[in-house]
């Protein structure tokens, strides 16, 4: 039996053949008229030319037949004896020697050339292929994006339905619709390896024929894939298998040139240190704050309790336990925060907000710590909406007040101020208390940092603006700190970058 | 008799927070009963009348959202949610799914009481038919859809009033952005929030007396918007929702088993 590739083969070999004894008869037709009309001699010559032009366009094969149809049609019109195919003449057999040897070295020139054309155009193919494959691995966030990355690439180079099973362990990527049971068994047997084929052809229903095949057989974390030939031939399927490992002994070269291995490696550890990260929060906030919503929660309700209205000693005492179990609430969210912050999992929920609306319910949340300073609010009429996550920064501003609270005398004043200056928004925040030393501004911004020269007298973890910070260049905004010095108070500012082309537009909203 | 203490439904598997939650209440008049599992919950639900009910998230035997859905599949009862978790997003999914209103653990009793009674409130009007809602300078008469300051009529847009109809609706209570998106500019609009902030800043310019720290219509930073907890009215008989059950004594207080 024949396969289809041959047979397409024969079926092009065929037209060539047939298109160049056209060729040389159309070719006759004319010479023929030509000496006819003009006693020309002989234009045995003149068949050279559908030789070269079988050998470059049809191949060898073609070309002899041209050299030989040509030989036989000058022999028969040109040479004496004339109308016989007898050669007699010995011009004719060096014609006939002539033109086969033409024909076969131009048509192996014309063959190389040609098949020099496609290596190069199916490089270039190649050439994009890998550029856009480890562009995307670049890109890769995680396993799964590697793997569809795999997938996709193995695709495009087979030119066949690729079906991924990523390092045998999560039992595939799941992207299209799963491969019948046989090949899934073939792939689980694939990716044991120890001593197992790396490779199987495996006859599913319906006399599909899937090809499975390690992706490399010295790194199982390429994992293995499966490719659906549809039907064909045992001849077809071997050659194909051949081919198969050639193309994947490349992308397994190209996996391990672009260190995909490590990338997978490190994406899974990422993976794994996100969920230890996110269950060890969930549970700190939730073993830790549980036990804290009772404290305050039963302080809150014994400081109300009409009991305890006349005894002002044990009121003050519920009291502390009330400002303890606030104060140790608020170290908690901070630590919080600061590891979110360190696992750069920062990720702002960006709105159109209204800058009035974040100063204002920082103020608010910040009421109590507030309530022996003298606080002026100035803020600019019209402000810019600023595309931010309001949340993030008003944690943020709420941090600059308590620093200010935290930093200045009872009794003093302290200002929240917001304006729009050129494409930002700045919302500012002043005190008239501790000041900076020059020392200080340079290292304020970072962990752990606590003023040296209040330290003792004044708590907190040193994470404050450090959180801050981070808050708001997560929003695209940036953090300063000026103070004239020491003792003659600290102004903080948040710059946020305003769009104003940005703000989109209200459709059909006339609405007076 | 025709007005009894307001009941209240504390359902949370930590002990410690029931029994404050309980003391608390019932040092200001609220009769209180108790759940410690979801199933539980829904149960005391279904057999006794309740004015309002106060869920923890993180129940042993399901997630409190379930029991909020369950609960609201029969119950119009005010639900606000006790919760660790707090971001912004989760608030907006537990307000869409029925709760009334969230408080975020830890939480002083005055600011839990100050919410039970906005919701106590609500209830009363919606029995009583009530169509004005007074916040104080601010009137609006949503049956006349007439809003007065300072008793002097104000001039509204249309958009400008629905905005202020549909929080009155829910005043005292937070309602998300999404929410007052669809109601005033339609569900393609959801996600349109500079809508929003643009016609609350000239909603807020005719309303508050000082439109810079506005005190009626306040910000829910990344919620949504709340219009400021209704005036007391004339004190009245409290008229609960559940009165049609009647059985319920003032000094009574049940603990539906631990």
């Amino acid at each position: 039996m024949l396969s289809a590739h041959t047979l397409e083969r024969l079926r092009n070999e065929l037209r060539g053949v047939i298109l160049t004894i056209g060729l040389v008869a159309l070719l006759t037709l004319g010479v023929f008229a030509a000496v006819q009309a003009s006693g020309l001699g002989h234009g045995s010559v003149v068949y050279l030319l559908p030789v070269l032009i079988a050998a470059i366009r049809w191949g060898v094969v073609s070309a002899i037949v041209a050299a030989v149809c040509g030989v036989l049609a000058s022999a028969f019109f040109f040479f004496p004896p004339l109308y016989s195919l007898r050669i007699t003449d010995p011009q004719e057999v060096v014609n006939l020697f002539l033109f086969i040897v033409v024909a076969v070295v131009v048509s192996q020139l014309a063959t190389r050339l040609r098949r020099q054309l496609e290596l190069a155009q199916r490089r270039e193919v190649d050439l994009r292929d890998l550029y856009a494959f480890s562009r995307r691995l670049a890109g890769a966030f995680g396993l799964s994006d590697i793997h569809a990355a795999i997938e996709d690439h193995l695709a495009s180079v087979l030119q066949s339905d690729v079906i991924l099973f990523a390092g045998g362990r999560d039992g595939g990527s799941g992207r299209r619709p799963g491969a019948p049971q046989p090949v899934l068994d073939a792939v689980a047997k694939v990716a044991a390896g120890g001593g197992a084929p790396s490779d199987a052809a495996v006859h599913a229903g319906g006399g599909e024929i899937w090809l499975v095949h390690a992706v490399s057989p010295k790194n199982a974390e390429f994992g293995v894939v499966a490719i659906n030939l549809g039907r064909k031939s045992q001849d077809e399927v071997d050659e194909l298998r051949v081919r198969l490992d050639a193309v994947l002994a490349d992308a397994a070269a190209t996996l391990e040139r672009l260190d995909v291995a490590h990338a997978i490696g490190e994406a899974r550890m990422r993976a794994q240190t996100e969920q230890l990260r996110e269950a060890l929060i969930e549970s700190v906030s939730h073993e830790l704050r549980t036990p804290l919503a009772s404290i305050l929660g039963a302080a809150t309700v014994l400081s109300a309790a009409p009991a305890l209205q006349n005894e002002k000693k044990l009121k003050a005492l519920v009291h502390d336990v009330r400002d303890e179990a606030e104060r140790l609430n608020n170290d908690i969210q901070n630590l919080l925060d600061a590891t979110r912050i360190s696992s750069d999992g920062v990720r702002p929920r960006a709105e159109w907000a209204e800058p009035a609306d974040i100063v204002n319910s920082a103020l608010e949340r910040c009421r109590a710590r507030l309530a022996e300073r003298r606080l002026a609010v100035d803020l600019a009429p019209d402000l810019p909406l600023v595309h931010v996550d309001p949340v993030l920064v008003q944690q943020a501003l709420v941090q600059m007040i308590d620093n200010a609270v935290k930093y200045s005398p009872a009794g003093s004043r302290i200002t929240a101020s917001a304006r729009a200056v050129n494409s930002h928004l700045a919302i500012s925040v002043s005190d008239e208390g501790a000041g900076l030393t020059k020392a200080e501004q340079a290292k304020m911004w970072d962990r752990f940092v606590r003023g040296e020269r209040h330290a003792a007298l004044i708590g907190g973890s040193g994470l404050g603006l450090w959180i801050a910070n981070a808050f708001v260049a997560a929003n695209g905004g940036s953090m300063s700190a000026v103070s004239p010095g020491p003792d003659l108070g600290t102004t903080t500012t948040i710059e946020l970058p305003v769009t104003q082309a940005a703000v989109p537009h209200m459709e059909g909203e006339e609405d007076e | 008799m025709n007005e009894h203490s307001p009941i209240v439904l504390v359902v949370d598997d930590e002990i410690q927070i029931r029994r404050f939650l309980r003391t608390g209440f019932e040092l200001n008049g609220f009769v209180v009963h108790e759940a410690a599992t979801g199933a539980e919950a829904i149960r005391s639900a279904t057999l006794r009348p309740i004015d309002v009910v106060l869920i923890d998230l993180g129940l042993p035997d399901m997630d409190g959202s379930e029991v909020i859905e369950r609960i609201r599949s029969w119950s119009s009862v005010p639900i606000i949610v006790l919760s660790v978790r707090s971001t912004e997003a989760q608030k907006v999914r537990l307000l869409e799914m029925g709760a009334d209103d969230y408080v975020v653990k830890p939480f002083g009793m005055a600011e839990l009481l100050a919410r039970v009674r906005v919701l106590l409130r609500r209830q009363m009007r919606a029995v009583s038919g009530e169509p004005t809602v007074k916040i104080g300078p601010l009137t609006i008469d949503l049956a006349a859809r007439a809003v007065l300051l300072n008793d002097k009529r104000l001039t509204l847009t249309p958009k400008e009033y629905r905005l202020l109809q549909v929080l009155a609706q829910h005043a005292g209570n937070v309602v998300t952005h999404q929410h007052l998106l669809k109601e005033v500019w339609g569900s393609i609009h959801v996600h349109d929030t500079h809508y929003l902030r643009i016609f609350v800043r000239k909603l807020r310019q005719k309303i508050e007396p000082h439109p810079e720290s506005p005190r009626i219509l306040v910000t829910e930073l990344g919620v949504g918007y709340r219009l400021a907890q209704p005036a007391e009215g004339e004190p009245g008989p409290w008229t609960p929702a559940a009165a049609a059950a009647g059985t319920a004594s003032p000094a009574k207080t049940e603990k539906t088993e631990s």
